[in-house]
């Protein structure tokens, strides 16, 4: 617990925006990964290979009984009004979790806790390219 | 842990059956250190209940039953089949043996249930009284294809096995043929004498009276001292 | 304590599940047993009570067998049914239902679906973050085998690269899945529609020929033809997808104008984000866009639901099961109860006894329930062949930790309430039952 506290102040005082961080705890935002051009955060370098958590919604699964979903920032919704094309695939992280996990409903919000890994990778299985991935992770529902 | 004879010394003894039926009433008994004792009477005269109530098998109402030092009466259970286990050798009208287990299994089967230490001592001693009872060399026949006779002498060695300072036997040659309970009786009574134990058995076996060094008869739960005693 | 236990690799977390749920039993049975060598009197009442014996270890068997066997099946029927949709990222058809069009599409299940114009087909094919696209069209059959008008594009994401042969370059020409009784170079004449309903020779003399094989694929494709979707529209009597001007080979890209439509058609995008882009920007008044995944999930959560319940059935069945066991085994004490007496008239402590009953009771529990475990498994591999024969889906029945989790938590359970009977016999009078 104190550990905790210390973790925050710690990272918080290297320059990490406070307002970036959930009310309690460590748990982070989507876009405290992303830098404004597109590129990554100095606290996503920070924290790559490390332990974090993310808060998010799960994007409706590409495919069933797999090991791989997609967070997004706000709920992936049916309102075709607020998603333009414009913002994807900026605000997405890939996650892949350490077993066969169970979806989520895209409009619960959850918290994935993972290892942090940066860079590209192209998954075998779907084809599909990521730069940022979580892995080795589990969620929890906020 | 081998017991050597102990005197038995009985006192206002009372056993009371399901009902508030009185079984046994014994005012007071005394049996010397290694005596072989035979105790006669009625079938139902309350024989086997005077001789469980010695074994501690049965809890006397009122009473003392002092085996040496100890009286057993107010033990409670764990601690009277401990003091069983320890000083007393049992054997039963009919041969209770286990029949999916060999001879020698049986007549060691103390040895499952005693400490680590007892073990070897007591298999090594059933093995000793098969042999003595002429049953050495059986291997490891089921129980069951033994013949009456010889499961009794199995059931003799295995009271025989813990080393005790006392033997009780109820009836022991009443299921066996002539030569057979023949054969028996002498043997209770010198494996009881050779080594100094206390021997106690219920029967109505000529064979045995003979040898006693005492006979007691029952009545209706009650001693009589027989005449020749 | 959590972070330890999140740090560990999953084969160590399931061990560690495993253990912890065995523990009760093995304290008890360390407790119960410690100093006492039950072996040989346990050997010997196993042997007299054969028969009865073999009948409580069947029953918890076959009890456990219904537990572990729903699970094994259910994991892997989620496994075969996913693994078949897996080329199926983004599938477009005209707005209806989602789970008729993935069933459609995916599996091959006769449907009746209205089609996309080819306006829409086009517009998908022209947008920019579309990598391929591929009409499927159904509705046509040879003896058991769809036959399903495509794109030699699609045969090749679907394939992964042909077994033997080359892809279809005319429209006479075919692709057999991998289990089609049809080889290289046999001809096929199609019939028009699907099954009992379908009319034979409703297509003339048109036959095709066959010129490539596909590999096994674990789903329903390997059963399928596929052809030139131009074929089947030319069969039917309609414009071929392509105008006056086309220079004759099949394929893309087709003329909206000449085109008659398709039931459904497959996409896939350059890239991750463009599939969940395109999948909301296809979701329109025309057209309906789904991840065959997703619909495929929600179903696998109904199924998870459904076993759920199953499950606590199974459950309860087990436990039930368990608990008549140990009736049956405290009436069974009652035969044994003479045995029992002698033992404790000849010195043995009451524990001995209880650890003799206990011990028996565990013996069949954990009989029982290995014998169950490999029953169950042996069940599922049953109906997982005989689902894979209905329904060309591989579904592979295997032992998983979940099943070795329950196993070992029924064991635990049932041991720990297999110690009232022994403690009932415990307590039996020692007299009355030595005089039988
Ligand atoms: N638990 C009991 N309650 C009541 N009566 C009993 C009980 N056990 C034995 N009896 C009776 O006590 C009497 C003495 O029994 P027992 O000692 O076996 O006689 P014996 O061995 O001399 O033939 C018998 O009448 C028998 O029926
Ligand atoms: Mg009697």
């Amino acid at each position: 617990m104190h550990r905790r506290r210390f973790l925050t102040l710690t990272t918080g005082l290297l320059g990490a925006p406070s307002v970036l961080r959930a009310a309690e705890d460590d748990t982070l935002k989507l876009r405290a990964l992303y830098a404004k051009d597109g590129g990554f955060s100095d606290l996503a370098r920070d924290l790559e290979g490390k332990g974090l958590t993310v808060e998010g919604y799960m994007a409706p699964p590409l495919k069933a009984d797999s090991t791989f979903f997609v967070l997004t920032k706000i709920p992936m919704s049916v309102c075709p009004f607020c998603e333009t094309e414009a913002e994807w695939p900026d605000d997405i992280l890939a996650v892949y979790t350490r077993r066969v996990y169970k979806v989520a409903p895209f409009n619960r919000r959850i918290n994935v806790s993972g290892t942090l890994s940066l860079g590209s990778y192209r998954d075998p299985d779907t084809g599909f390219l990521s730069l940022v991935r979580i892995e080795q992770a589990r969620y929890s529902y906020a | 842990m081998t017991g050597h004879a102990q005197k038995l010394e009985v006192s206002s003894l009372t056993v009371t059956g399901d009902g508030g039926r009185r079984l046994l009433c014994v005012d007071s008994l005394t049996i010397a250190a290694g005596s072989a004792v035979v105790v006669r009477g009625p079938s139902g005269a309350g024989k086997s209940t005077f001789l469980y109530a010695l074994a501690g098998m049965i809890a006397p109402e009122t009473g003392q039953i002092r085996w040496g030092e100890t009286d057993i009466a107010p033990l409670p259970e764990p601690a009277r089949a401990a003091f069983r286990r320890r000083n007393m050798g049992f054997v039963f009208q009919e041969h209770l043996v286990f029949e999916e287990l060999s001879a020698p299994e049986n007549a060691a089967i103390a040895a499952l249930y005693s400490g680590r230490a007892d073990r070897g001592r007591i298999r090594d001693r059933a093995a000793a009284e098969l042999a003595r009872l002429g049953l050495d060399g059986v291997g490891t026949r089921r129980s069951d294809t033994f013949s009456g006779g010889e499961r009794q002498r199995i059931a003799v060695a295995r009271a025989l096995a813990g080393g005790p300072g006392i033997i009780l036997a109820d009836e022991p040659t009443a299921s066996l043929d002539r030569d057979n309970a023949d054969r028996l009786a002498r043997d209770l009574v010198t494996l009881a004498r050779t080594e100094g134990r206390t021997l106690i058995a219920v029967s109505h076996d000529p064979a045995l009276h003979e040898r006693a060094d005492r006979l007691i008869d029952i009545v209706d739960g009650r001693l009589l001292e027989a005449a020749d005693g | 304590m959590d972070e330890i236990y999140h740090a560990l690799p999953n084969w160590a977390q399931d061990v560690l599940v495993t253990l912890g749920l065995l523990t009760p039993l093995l304290v008890v049975g360390l407790i119960v047993l410690r100093g006492f060598h039950v072996g040989p009197l346990l050997l010997g009442l196993l042997r007299r009570q054969v028969w009865i014996s073999a009948v409580f270890t069947a029953l918890i068997a076959v009890s456990v067998a219904l537990g572990t066997g729903l699970i094994a099946q259910e994991r892997g029927l989620r496994q075969g049914t996913a693994r078949a949709a897996d080329k199926f990222d983004l599938v477009i058809a005209a707005p209806g239902s989602e789970i008729t069009a993935m069933l459609a599409a995916v599996y091959l299940q006769p449907s009746d679906l209205p089609l996309l114009d080819g306006a829409t087909y086009a517009e998908i094919a022209a947008h920019p973050r579309v990598s391929l696209v591929a009409p499927l069209g159904f509705g046509d059959s040879w003896r058991d085998a769809p036959v399903v008008g495509t794109t030699a594009g699609f045969v090749d994401h679907l394939s992964e690269g042909l077994a033997a042969g080359r892809p279809f370059t005319a429209e006479d020409e075919a692709i057999a899945g991998a289990r089609v009784a049809l080889e290289i170079g046999d001809s096929f004449a199609p019939a028009h529609g699907v099954g009992d309903a379908a009319e034979h020779g409703a297509h003339g003399d048109f036959a095709y020929r066959v010129v490539g094989k596909m590999p096994m694929t674990g789903s329903p494709w390997d059963r399928a033809l596929m052809v030139p979707i131009e074929s089947v529209w030319s069969v039917h009597g309609l414009a071929n997808g392509h105008g006056p001007d086309w220079d004759g080979d099949i394929g893309p890209p087709f003329s909206p104008a000449h085109f008659p439509g398709t039931p459904a058609a497959l996409v896939r995008a350059e890239s991750l984000g463009a599939t969940y882009s395109l999948q909301a920007e296809f979701s329109t008044a025309q057209t309906m866009a789904f991840f065959p995944g997703s619909v495929l999930a929600r179903l696998h959560a109904l199924m998870g639901d459904i076993r759920q319940v199953m499950s606590v059935l199974a459950v309860i069945t087990q436990v039930l099961v368990t608990a008549g066991v140990l009736a049956g085994l405290m009436m069974l004490t009652r035969l044994l109860a003479r045995r029992l007496a002698l033992l404790r008239a000849l010195g043995a402590p009451r524990r001995f006894v209880f650890a003799l009953t206990w011990s028996y009771a565990a013996t069949l529990i954990l009989t029982g329930a290995a014998i169950g475990l490999l029953l169950g498994i042996a069940a599922s591999f049953a109906i997982a062949a005989a689902i894979t024969a209905r329904t060309d889906i591989v579904v592979a029945a295997t032992l998983g930790w979940p099943e070795i989790h329950l196993v070992a938590g029924f064991v635990s359970l049932t041991g720990l309430l297999a110690l009232l009977p022994a403690y009932l016999t415990m307590t039996r009078p020692v007299i009355t039952d030595l005089r039988g």
